[in-house]
């Protein structure tokens, strides 16, 4: 970690007690918080047949993992559901964002409240409420759509992830001078042209960090998920969620480690994408 | 849209304008009431009914509150009272360790790694919540290697026992919401004025009296949206009492989840669920009165600050630790 370097500059410049106890403290806290992640990465590279008792180093968890047709399936519905679901919470999302950051009116605070008990809610109630709508649409209200398990998947990701994406572009939005789309305005660009052209450009940065952050939840979503799946349409942490009643597999942390490299890759984009956008503080703009 | 209100629209524009913006979030509107706000509604109407028989998990022929009474007396309140217990602990643990680190990452670190630093923070938060908790069970197995190494070290005598305890899920929250409090404390410590802490140590103020008085009341809204950050979740956690609770760590997640898996008696699940929610929501009410009325204090005491110096700085020092259990 490059951390470690900085820290030995950091110490042999200030001699200073308190700070030295300030480093350690931090390194402390960096070594809880990725412990079971290091612990997970290599375990993957256990050849036992136990996840949790360490055999032997190898590669055989890989091997095991691509060849089992479970693993891949879960993987795929998981990838397609958390792009489609991505594609959805952004387009929701950008219209609600902007209409928030522009828009001071009941039905805006109205939508912020909702927005806002979306984001308390646990997900353990949003699991138990959407099941029984769904079953109740599915086979009392004739709507067979809701009885696909990916259209399940793809619609309850993106509810939890509209707020996030919605937060994420008023905060962007609130930034920006409202006058330049007022320029635009009159000087007869159509509404249209006017949010295509001005507006969208502007939230641009947010835009695709909400998408990715919508993957990312979409991803990572195990509650809901493992209350509206239907035998077939199985996501990733829902089989993964299964495993741990029989005893998981190496296998399991196999594909774990190969997700985690696929959020690092996911969250370096919007850190980039951000940077470009002349975003200097990722945190704030992450936390909305 | 937007900008209506000005220019072409003119006067005329500023009266529909609000409405016209409001009906482009029509979709918002249509997606958050079909898919989140109409089925919590039918299972709020499911909380005031029964289970008929052995084969139908509610009817709504007989209207009662009687879910919400038998939600309130049987083991749920038991197992409300455990999770608000490690939820209240898990939250002060998250507040303990994050308030240094966060005023570390904030204050005593160069600008330039401060970026390297929350990515690293972000690093866990962004991985599935799910497989570091699996992470966890891993290192606390009996069999383990930290089960090992402690025994070979001869600091405990038989294989470790915290799996599957209470211990291990707060373990487990406290590692998995920790970022949640980091993050906004963060924040809130860097928009915090250095000049104002040089200023408090020129006065003769010593670190621990300049941080008390001087920058955490200035980082009140970041602790505040920290604490929600972290206690919300926390209070309907699910996963992590499954992965590391066993049957000795409930939590009221999984009672809800029951009632609605195994058991079958939706009435009942409803009502504790809608117990919870409204435990929720009422919290978020409270904390935001506390923080309302500390940043009030506040302001009141540094108002005087003009007059007499000397009884209001100790007074503040007083203030900061209400911060605190806020």
């Amino acid at each position: 970690m490059s951390a470690a370097g900085v820290v030995g500059t950091a110490v042999r410049r200030r001699r200073d007690p308190v700070g030295v106890a300030f480093w350690l403290l931090g390194l402390a806290v960096f070594a809880f918080l990725f412990a079971p992640i290091v612990v997970i990465v290599i375990y993957s590279f256990n050849d036992g047949r136990l996840l949790g008792s360490w055999h032997g180093f190898g590669f055989d968890a890989y091997r095991n993992a691509v060849h089992n047709a479970t693993i891949r399936d879960a993987v795929r519905i998981s990838l397609l559901s958390g792009v489609l679901a991505a594609v959805l919470a952004t387009a929701l999302g950008t219209v609600g964002g902007v209409v928030l950051a522009r828009v001071r009116s009941r039905w805006a605070l109205g939508l912020t409240a909702l927005l806002a008990i979306t984001l308390v809610t646990p997900e353990i109630i949003d699991a138990i409420s959407i099941l029984p709508w769904f079953v109740t649409l599915g086979t009392d209200g004739h709507v067979p759509l809701l009885n696909n398990g990916l259209v399940r998947l793809v619609v309850v990701h993106t509810s939890v992830a509209l707020a996030t994406v919605t937060f994420m572009v008023r905060a962007r939005m609130a930034g920006m001078d409202a006058a330049i789309e007022e320029a635009a305005a009159d000087l007869y660009a159509t509404p249209w042209n006017r949010f295509r052209q001005v507006t969208l450009p502007m939230a641009k940065p947010s835009i695709l960090a909400g998408a990715l952050m919508a993957f990312t939840l979409s991803l990572d979503n195990t509650v809901v998920s493992s209350f509206v799946a239907l035998p077939g349409s199985t996501s990733w942490p829902v089989y993964l969620f299964g495993t741990l009643r029989t005893g998981p597999r190496p296998e399991v942390a196999a594909v774990s480690t190969l997700m985690l490299l696929l959020t690092l890759g996911a969250l370096a984009l919007v850190a980039v994408v951000l940077r470009r956008g002349g975003e200097r503080d990722l945190a704030s703009a992450l936390a909305g | 849209m937007s900008g209506r209100g000005s220019g072409r629209g003119g006067g005329r524009g500023g009266g529909r304008g609000g409405g016209r913006g409001s009906w482009t979030s029509f979709p918002v509107w249509a997606w958050l009431l079909f898919f989140v706000f109409i089925p919590l509604g039918l299972v709020a109407w499911y909380s005031f009914g029964d289970k008929p028989g052995l084969f139908s998990p509610v009817s709504n022929e007989h209207l009662s509150l009687g879910r919400y009474g038998e939600a309130l007396t049987g083991t749920f309140l038991h197992t409300f009272w455990n999770t608000l217990e490690i939820a209240g602990v898990g939250t002060a643990l998250c507040l303990l360790i994050g308030v240094p680190f966060a005023y570390w990452m904030a204050v005593r670190t160069s600008p330039k790694v401060r970026g390297l630093l929350v990515a690293l923070v972000l690093v866990p938060y962004w991985t599935s919540f799910l497989v570091r908790t699996i992470g966890w069970q891993i290192v606390l197995a009996p069999n383990g290697f930290l089960s090992h190494v402690l025994q070979q070290l001869q600091l405990i005598d038989g294989p470790l026992s915290v799996l599957y305890t209470r211990g291990a899920v707060q373990l487990g929250v406290v590692y998995n919401y920790l970022p949640l409090m980091i993050l906004p404390l963060y924040v809130a410590f860097e928009r915090t004025d250095p000049a104002q802490r040089e200023a408090a140590r020129d006065l003769g103020a010593g670190r621990w009296r300049t941080f008390f008085s001087v920058t955490l009341p200035d980082a009140l809204p970041g602790l505040a949206a920290g604490c929600l950050l972290v206690f919300i979740p926390l209070m309907g956690d699910y996963i992590t009492p499954s992965v590391l609770g066993g049957a000795r760590g409930n939590m009221v997640g999984q009672m809800v989840a029951q009632q609605f898996e195994s058991a079958q008696n939706w009435a009942l699940g409803a009502a504790m669920a809608f117990v919870l929610m409204g435990f929720i929501i009422a919290t978020v009410v409270v904390v935001g009165l506390v923080f309302l009325a500390v940043r009030g204090l506040v302001r009141y005491r540094r108002r005087i600050d003009l007059d007499a110096v000397e009884p209001d700085v100790s007074a503040l020092d007083g203030a900061g630790p209400e911060g605190v259990a806020a």
